[in-house]
């Protein structure tokens, strides 16, 4: 029952990714995405991880492409026009890409993951992973708020106008 | 609910998640377009993280997604920054027209 | 006190005036250069007579000096050590000697003329020539002894060329180094296969070895000792090497009789003599060292006769009588060989100085057409000179005539009737070519140009007394050596020389026939008759008759004049042989080999990166999106290695 779900949860996901990536219009695009977004935090649910679950929708669905969706109201962006380029870059990425879709299955299936979960049932608990965070993982978690001020400042920065001089 | 999903579709999912990602990446000519499929292919990593995690049954897996989705964050928004100074200069966000480094 | 002085001292001494005229002469000045270079030769002979007195009075023992361990590489050792005998003590006696006088000529001569940088830069390399001389003589193995051949091989190519910027001195010193060269390459050559026979290059353990057991060496020594002659011929000028030494006439004259008369070109002399024991082992070898000397001889001789500068015919005269000393010793007459090597050491060395004198005082003339009549301008040069022509003429009491006589007399005892004749007339040839030139020099009106003739002066004291010296020597020197027929013990030369000649085990040596004394006396009389007979016809042709003769004999035969002018054109010979092609080789392997095989490589090494380089530039697109999917192949191309691997 529950890896109906997941499955589901997985398509949907994996649809909307594809609709994204084959859409010209990017407004569209972002919101095909976002939509999979929240499939994907289905499927962490499934996985028993509702907190990181929690953590896609607000953060990545609920920030980050909202700041996109921004930045593309900003600037007005309009479709994608057809480009003249060489062929060779569309059908050597073409080309490879199914190449390296055929090496992850061929070692999916070679080493014959499907087995079920086999160590001891996970709790969605957030404490524990609380507990984690702000011990072993201190260190990371403070250097992840300097990273975040880091990227303040310069986001900040780069974008803004040239003063002229 | 715990306990019954087998890896193997959680890989199955990410691995195609990823290909995905990477196609856009490639084909795609705008840089937003492929940014997003940037973020996507880093989305399939974290799937396929959360699916160890839990079937390693230990909670390391979701400390590093948390750190990823916090680093994907400030990322996105460098990111989205030099997206802006790209456009204001070049007036256009197709990715085969900025080459300067040509020979 | 004597025997304290050790004998490495006789050397040290002109190193160190070497050493300090080198460095420092150039900075104070050329009276201090005349005292450390005059003061070091000096002091080197009185510390030899200290030493060589009491050895001639005394006891004739040889007497070996080890000073230090030099090398040793497996099995070869040699080390620096000196030996003292009878060979090394007459060599040393007079090399020190008329070096010292030739030094306080050089002070005379060369004082007006030069910077003080040339004037130390002469004395330094004058210093470092008796240095290396004392080193050879003084050897107590071949090794050492090849350093001091090479030392004064290159000292001789400095000094000829000390005008190095006159391009035919810096030319000739360049020929006299590398026609040297090829001699040395026979002397190596000799030294290796005496390494190989005996293990060793100490003289005793060599000469006592090989007297020991000569059936054993016999074999292979005439080889060896071939090949050391290679070495004789190259350094003392014999045919066909000798072509480097009328050259070498471009260096200053004092340089000319020290290294080019007297003791230089001896060295090879001296190495045969040296290594008497192996020839005598081999009497192909000796043979060759007997027909080289006589061929020399003559053909020397017959040059000089039609030479006009006044130092080539005395440099002709030098091949000429070294042809003798080699005569002598190819013969077996080794003490006769050794005792013409002190007379002309004497004589030449007194012509070569009275030559440098007439050169200065006329102002650097050499040519002997434009001299004459200077014997009352240059008395004391005259009159020495005259005296060491009459000795190299072999005229009697003087000391050429006992030690020519000795080698005419020996050569004839040891039956060689052929190379005796060809020896006889050379002698008169000698008196006849030298006396041409003492005629042309002195004798008659001057023939030179009214500037000349203002200039006409006798020499300074500093030139005319070692002149006066050398010519009293060449006049007495000849005594210590008195033939048999004067008396049984008065040849006290051959007495003190003999204990050289190592008896050799076998019987293999012919005994020394001996000549009745009437035969001594008819071969005495025929050689001092050739003599006169070349002085009156010279002194007829050039002093009577003012040089008709022979210039209508030139007119007759202009072919047959010209080839002797010219020196029968050896040089133009060994040009088209040897010269032409090693520069065709030369110019060929510049212009093919490095040009175009070595550089084209590399050039073509530059080329490729270039070409490879250009191909790559079509990478860099500037196209970030093929950026991407260069990363992506890679990535697709790691996977597969890993998944290979695994």
């Amino acid at each position: 029952m529950e890896r109906l779900v997941f499955d589901a949860a997985a398509a949907l996901t994996i649809l909307f990714a594809g609709l994204m990536v084959m859409h010209p219009h990017p407004v569209k695009s972002v919101l095909a995405l976002v939509v999979s977004f929240f499939g994907l935090a289905v499927c962490y649910v499934m996985l028993s991880a509702p907190f990181i679950a929690a953590i896609q929708v607000i953060v990545y669905a609920g920030a980050i492409l909202v700041l996109f969706l921004f930045v593309l109201m900003l600037l007005n962006v309009g479709e994608e026009t057809r480009g003249r380029e060489r062929p060779i870059q569309r059908w050597l990425s073409a080309a490879a890409l199914l190449v390296f879709a055929g090496l992850l299955l061929g070692l999916l299936r070679a080493h014959g993951a499907s087995a079920p979960l086999s160590f001891g049932p996970l709790s969605g608990d957030v404490a524990p992973l609380a507990r984690l965070l702000f011990s072993r993982y201190l260190l990371p978690f403070e250097a992840l708020s300097v990273l975040l001020l880091a990227a303040l400042v310069g986001a900040f920065v780069l974008a803004q106008r040239e003063k002229g001089a | 609910m715990i306990g019954s999903i087998p890896l193997g579709d959680v890989l199955l999912a990410s691995g195609a998640l990823f290909t995905i990602g990477l196609a856009g990446a490639l084909l795609r000519r705008s840089a937003i377009s492929i940014f997003l499929s940037t973020e996507v292919m880093m989305n399939a990593a974290n799937l396929a993280l959360i699916g160890y995690g839990s079937a390693m049954g230990s909670r390391e897996g979701q400390i590093i997604v948390f750190f990823i989705i916090a680093i994907a964050a400030a990322e996105a928004s460098v990111g989205l920054a030099i997206f802006v100074a790209l456009f204001r200069h070049k007036e256009t966000i197709d990715v085969n027209k900025i080459n300067l480094l040509k020979w | 006190m004597s025997a304290s002085i050790p004998l490495w001292l006789v050397p040290a001494l002109p190193l160190a005036g070497f050493l300090v005229n080198g460095f420092l002469g150039k900075r104070l000045g050329k009276s201090f250069v005349s005292a450390v270079g005059v003061g070091a030769v000096g002091l080197a002979t009185a510390a030899a007579y200290a030493r060589l007195v009491p050895f001639f009075a005394g006891d004739h023992s040889a007497v070996v000096e080890r000073i230090a361990p030099w090398f040793s590489a497996g099995g070869f050792s040699a080390e620096i050590a000196m030996r003292l005998d009878p060979l090394s003590a007459l060599m040393t006696s007079f090399v020190t000697f008329v070096g010292f006088w030739i030094h306080v000529y050089s002070v005379g001569y060369m004082r007006h003329d030069e910077t003080e940088a040339g004037y130390a830069r002469y004395f330094a390399y004058l210093n470092l020539f008796m240095f290396a001389m004392l080193i050879l003589v003084l050897a107590q193995n071949f090794v050492l002894m090849f350093v001091g051949w090479e030392g004064v091989g290159l000292c001789s190519y400095l000094l000829i060329g000390y005008y190095y910027e006159r391009q035919y001195a810096a030319d000739a010193g360049k020929k006299a180094f590398v026609v040297n060269r090829i001699g040395d390459f026979g002397f190596l050559l000799g030294m290796f296969g005496l390494f190989s026979l005996f293990s060793s290059l100490d003289f005793d353990r060599v000469f006592t070895a090989a007297a020991a057991d000569p059936g054993k060496y016999a074999p292979y020594l005439t080889l060896v000792c071939l090949c050391l002659f290679l070495g004789a011929v190259g350094k003392s000028a014999q045919v066909p090497l000798f072509v480097w030494l009328p050259d070498a006439m471009a260096g200053p004259t004092p340089v000319s009789a020290l290294i080019h008369a007297a003791t230089m070109v001896t060295a090879g002399v001296y190495m045969v003599a040296r290594c008497n024991v192996l020839f005598r082992l081999a009497p192909e070898a000796m043979a060759a060292v007997a027909v080289v000397g006589a061929v020399t001889a003559i053909f020397a001789g017959i040059i000089a006769v039609a030479q006009n500068d006044i130092k080539k015919v005395l440099a002709y005269s030098t091949v000429s009588q070294l042809g003798y000393m080699f005569l002598a010793c190819g013969v077996g007459a080794y003490v006769a060989g050794m005792f013409h090597v002190l007379t002309h050491a004497f004589f030449k060395a007194c012509l070569f100085l009275g030559s440098g004198s007439v050169i200065h005082a006329m102002g650097g003339e050499q040519d002997m057409r434009r001299m004459g009549g200077l014997r009352s301008k240059l008395p004391i040069t005259y009159w020495t000179f005259l005296i060491a022509t009459l000795a190299i003429a072999g005229i009697p009491p003087l000391a050429g005539f006992f030690s020519k006589d000795a080698i005419l007399g020996s050569v004839f005892e040891h039956g060689q009737y052929v190379l005796w004749g060809l020896a006889l007339f050379t002698a008169g040839l000698t008196a006849f070519y030298m006396f041409r030139l003492v005629s042309l020099t002195f004798e008659g009106s001057f023939r030179g140009t009214p500037e000349q003739e203002h200039h006409l002066h006798e020499s300074p004291p500093s030139m005319t007394a070692p002149l006066v010296v050398l010519a009293i020597l060449s006049f007495v020197g000849g005594w210590i050596g008195l033939p048999r027929v004067f008396g049984e013990n008065l040849d006290r030369f051959t007495a003190f020389l003999s204990p050289i000649l190592l008896p050799l085990a076998s019987a293999a040596e012919r005994a020394e026939p001996g000549l009745s004394h009437g035969a001594e006396w008819l071969l005495m009389g025929v050689s001092v008759a050739a003599a006169v007979a070349g002085l009156l016809l010279a002194r007829s042709w050039y002093v009577r008759g003012q040089g008709r003769v022979p210039d209508r004999i030139a007119a007759s035969f202009p072919a047959a004049y010209a080839l002797l002018a010219e020196k029968f054109r050896v040089d133009e010979l060994y040009g088209l042989l040897f010269v032409r092609p090693f520069d065709w080789l030369a110019r060929m392997l510049w212009k093919v080999v490095d040009v175009l095989v070595i550089d084209g490589i590399l050039n073509a090494g530059a080329f490729l990166v270039e070409l490879v380089g250009d191909l790559l530039r079509f990478l860099q697109t500037g196209n970030v999106r093929n950026y991407a999917l260069s990363l992506f192949l890679g990535l697709i191309a790691l996977m597969l290695f890993v998944i290979g691997a695994v």
